[in-house]
């Protein structure tokens, strides 16, 4: 009788167990890696706030993000397998695809391509068109899809263009330098050292990919749509999180990236708010993405001759775009 | 102490008092105080044993060593011109454009990318010559020693006795008053050197010129010597200063002679008493 | 007639090997890239490589005449400051002490480093690539030369001193030719290495309107995936390196071949 209540028990216990094992989820964490297309910068601060609030841990993930620098290949790296997610920006998701990788999007940083060409304001320019005419050098890194956009738009015949390879040093020397640059990064660092930019925007001239885009497979969308779900919303909330208060993430950017100052991080972050933030309602989801724009950016991409239109891809096969809600 | 040239005055005398020559960075004492007198034409062998300081002492003749003491004085043979080379003093040497110096080292040391024609008149080309003059010079001496048929070829293309007698022909063709050489044959097989001796010995007889011989070998030095000079072992001294009491004309069938052996059991003798063996 | 027909055929003996050893080595790199699936924008084949070329003949060619230029001009500069230098060096022991340290400073420096202070002073174009192709290349010049220099047979400097020859005399008559050997290599060695340089340059000092060089292509082609024009470009550039070599080689042998064991 009393060997019989025991187990009863017994079996009451282990049933008891097993249920919260399938309610609470209690499977190890996911183990994965971010890798970042450029060294440690506020562009990521959505990335570090998740990881440093534990939302990648509540979520289920175990992240290791790791940071880039000049030339890092990253949707390479997604396609072959080498890392799980990457940082790169929606022509180069396009590309990759054309060419056979791979790859889609599942939320994006910038809503607003921060992509810019920075100009010295004492040259009175009153648009991109006026920069191509007005003579001078024109710094743009070799290869870049909206180089050449800007190219056809507005022609060379005016303009002598020559490689951009990172930094301010030209422009603070030439009054006639024009460079290329991410509209909250160089311009800052400009004005910092005394000179005087003025930007415009390249999507203000028609050319506006998604930037920021974090990758991967499409097989592991398949395999695993928990995951990325998982991983879409954490990115929502870190990114939320970081809008408000940049604070903590900041400092830990800053002590992996020691060449950019706290009052740098500070303005960054500040500054490029508006070009995250998605039009429309307030409240409106944080990484989302919609087909017109991808579809857009494939019909540029074919026109500039940089895919073939025979290898382009179908716009809705680029990503996965409900945003993190 | 009579020389036995044709031509007495187409040679230097020379005067060496109290030469002497210490190497700082060894603190080897070459030469510890040398007096030597040569007379005009004649040809003096110096024999001593490895190390000795003979090659030093030749350096120093000829302008290519500074002597740290002494006095070396050489003299022009024409009358007309009875010029000292330079004023006394430790360690001068005889500016060598004013007197012709030529030095044959043990090795050939022709320059390999010219050829033997240019290789001989290399000396005169350096002293500005024209070219069609230097040529010529350098053809006679080439033809003195026997070598007129290799004129344009290379020095990798020819023997090491061959290499040799170019390398005299380059010391002959500036028609030197003073002739250094320091063991010049003693890399080549015996029948060639014996040739060579006989060529070098010819030639002096012929233009009259001084010569120093360096050289290891007791039967060498008695060949073509007027004179044979025996150091001691380092620091050089002359243990023996012997006149060679053998006829003028030398030949092959000299070596032979029991005069010889006499002479060179002499000079034998005396590297025995300076320590060499 | 046997000394003949093994002249007219020897220079199979020096094409032949090569030759082989590539077909070779393109076949298995074909077969283990596809057996392995190796994607095409990590590694193409050399199937694919070979026709990117076919793609485009004519603008590769045009690409590789742009890059010869500024390879040649820098490498030619680099024979003639390296010389120059090497002698200078070679004069006092002082000075050598003195300056030699910092003609390492070529080597090490990375062009990526101070492009922006060449673009500022000499202007973006064929002459700051070129000055990049020179920056990379010269340090093997004078390294070899001057080793060379300080090298003449002791003798024969004492024949020289003999003789009474100038400081000009040594250096022209003597000096010179004897390091001749030292600096064929030093020039083998910078011939490949100016190639390398003009294309580094190529990423940061080129002007980017007009023709591309294979500098631009790589960069171009790999942002846009294209990797088998990237190759189709290296494959480019390692001929045109391959042919600067051959050039040196043959200066080397026609001035070495009567007297250096090197060429014999």
């Amino acid at each position: 009788m009393r060997w019989e209540k025991t187990l009863m028990h017994i079996r009451l216990a282990s049933i008891l167990v097993m249920l919260c094992g399938l309610v609470g989820g209690a499977r190890a964490a996911d183990k994965v890696t971010i890798a970042l297309n450029w060294v440690p910068e506020p562009e990521f601060g959505g990335i570090y706030q998740a990881q440093l609030d534990g939302t990648f841990a509540k979520n289920g993930l175990d992240v290791e993000i790791k940071p880039g620098g000049a030339g890092a290949p990253t949707w390479q790296r997604v396609a072959s397998g080498q890392v799980e997610y990457a940082v790169a920006s929606a022509d180069e998701v396009v590309i990759a695809r054309a060419n056979g990788a791979d790859v889609v999007a599942i939320f994006t940083i910038y809503q607003t391509c921060p992509q810019a060409i920075m100009t010295h304001a004492s040259r009175g320019y009153k648009s991109l068109a006026d920069v191509f005419n007005g003579g001078g050098t024109l710094a743009l890194e070799i290869g870049l899809p909206y180089g050449k956009f800007l190219e056809k738009k507005y022609g060379l015949s005016k303009v002598k263009r020559i490689p951009y390879t990172g930094g301010i040093a030209n422009f603070l020397a030439d009054a006639n330098f024009s460079q290329q640059c991410f509209v909250f990064s160089e311009p800052l660092a400009a004005k910092k050292s005394g000179g005087d930019p003025q930007t415009f925007l390249v999507a203000d001239s028609g050319y506006n990919p998604y930037t920021g885009v974090i990758i991967t497979r499409s097989e592991i969308a398949k395999a695993k749509p928990d995951q990325v779900s998982a991983m879409v919303k954490s990115l929502g909330d870190g990114w939320r999180a970081y809008q408000s208060d940049a604070k903590r993430a900041n400092d830990a950017m800053g002590k992996l990236n020691k060449s950019m100052d706290a009052e740098t991080f500070a303005a960054a972050a500040e500054a490029q708010k508006p070009l995250i933030q998605p039009p429309g309602p307030e409240n409106l989801v944080l990484g989302t993405m919609t087909s017109e724009r991808w579809h857009d950016l494939v019909g540029q991409l074919v026109d500039l001759g940089i895919i073939d239109k025979s290898k382009a891809p179908a716009p809705n096969e680029c990503f996965i775009g409900t945003g993190g809600k | 102490m009579t020389t036995v040239a044709s031509q007495p005055q187409a040679g230097v005398s020379l005067e060496l008092r109290g030469i002497a020559r210490r190497f700082e960075s060894t603190g080897v004492v070459a030469i510890e105080s040398l007096d030597l007198d040569v007379p005009a034409g004649q040809f003096l062998a110096i024999i001593g044993p490895s190390g000795c300081g003979k090659s030093t002492l030749l350096r120093v003749i000829a302008g290519l060593d500074r002597a740290n003491a002494g006095e070396l004085r050489i003299q022009q043979p024409t009358p007309q011109r009875t010029s000292e080379a330079g004023p006394s003093g430790p360690g001068y040497y005889a500016p060598t454009p004013r007197v012709r110096t030529a030095y044959v080292f043990q090795d050939a040391h022709l320059l390999p990318w010219r050829t033997v024609l240019k290789n001989v008149s290399l000396p005169l080309e350096l002293a500005g010559a024209a070219r069609a003059d230097r040529e010529r010079a350098a053809r006679d001496a080439l033809n003195q020693v026997g070598l007129s048929d290799a004129i344009e070829r290379y020095p990798a293309q020819l023997s090491g006795g061959m290499r040799m007698r170019v390398s005299l022909a380059r010391a002959l063709v500036t028609d030197p008053k003073l002739l250094l050489l320091d063991e010049p044959f003693a890399a080549l097989d015996e029948i060639t050197r014996q040739q060579l001796d006989d060529q070098l010995r010819r030639l002096w007889r012929e233009r009259g010129m001084t010569v120093i011989f360096v050289t290891h070998s007791i039967g060498e030095a008695t060949f073509l010597a007027d004179r044979a000079i025996v150091f001691s072992r380092r620091p050089a001294r002359i243990v023996l200063d012997h006149m060679l009491d053998l006829p003028a004309e030398r030949t092959m069938a000299l070596r032979a002679d029991p005069a010889f052996a006499r002479q060179t059991g002499l000079l034998f003798q005396a590297l025995q008493r300076g320590g060499a063996c | 007639m046997p000394r003949a027909r093994s002249n007219r055929w020897s220079w199979l003996g020096a094409v032949l090997p090569p030759v082989f050893v590539f077909v070779v080595l393109t076949l298995a790199a074909e077969v283990w890239l596809r057996v392995r699936d190796v994607k095409p924008f990590i590694v193409p084949t050399p199937s694919r490589v070979f026709s990117a070329v076919r793609e485009a003949p004519g603008d590769l060619l045009a690409s590789t005449c742009k890059t010869a230029a500024a390879a040649l001009i820098g490498f030619g500069a680099s024979a003639l400051a390296g010389v120059a230098v090497a002698i200078g060096l070679s004069s006092t022991r002082l000075i050598r002490n003195a300056f030699y340290p910092y003609t390492v400073f070529f080597q090490t420096v990375p062009v990526v480093a101070i492009a922006p202070m060449l673009v500022i002073w000499f202007e973006a174009g064929l002459q700051s690539v070129a000055i990049c192709a020179f920056i990379v290349s010269v340090f093997p010049v004078i390294a070899n030369t001057l080793a060379g220099l300080l090298s003449t047979d002791p003798a024969l400097r004492d024949l020289f001193k003999l003789y009474g020859a100038g400081p000009l005399s040594r250096l022209w008559k003597l000096r010179l030719p004897w390091a001749l050997p030292n600096i064929i290599t030093g020039l083998r060695i910078a011939a490949g290495l100016s190639v390398i340089g003009a294309i580094v340059g190529e990423f940061v000092a080129t002007e980017l309107s007009g023709n591309a060089g294979l500098g631009v292509v790589i960069a171009t082609s790999a942002r846009y995936g294209r990797t088998d024009r990237v190759f189709a470009a290296i494959l480019a550039a390692s001929l045109l390196g391959l042919l600067m070599l051959c050039a040196v080689n043959l200066v080397g042998y026609l001035s070495l071949r009567r007297w250096h064991a090197s060429e014999q």
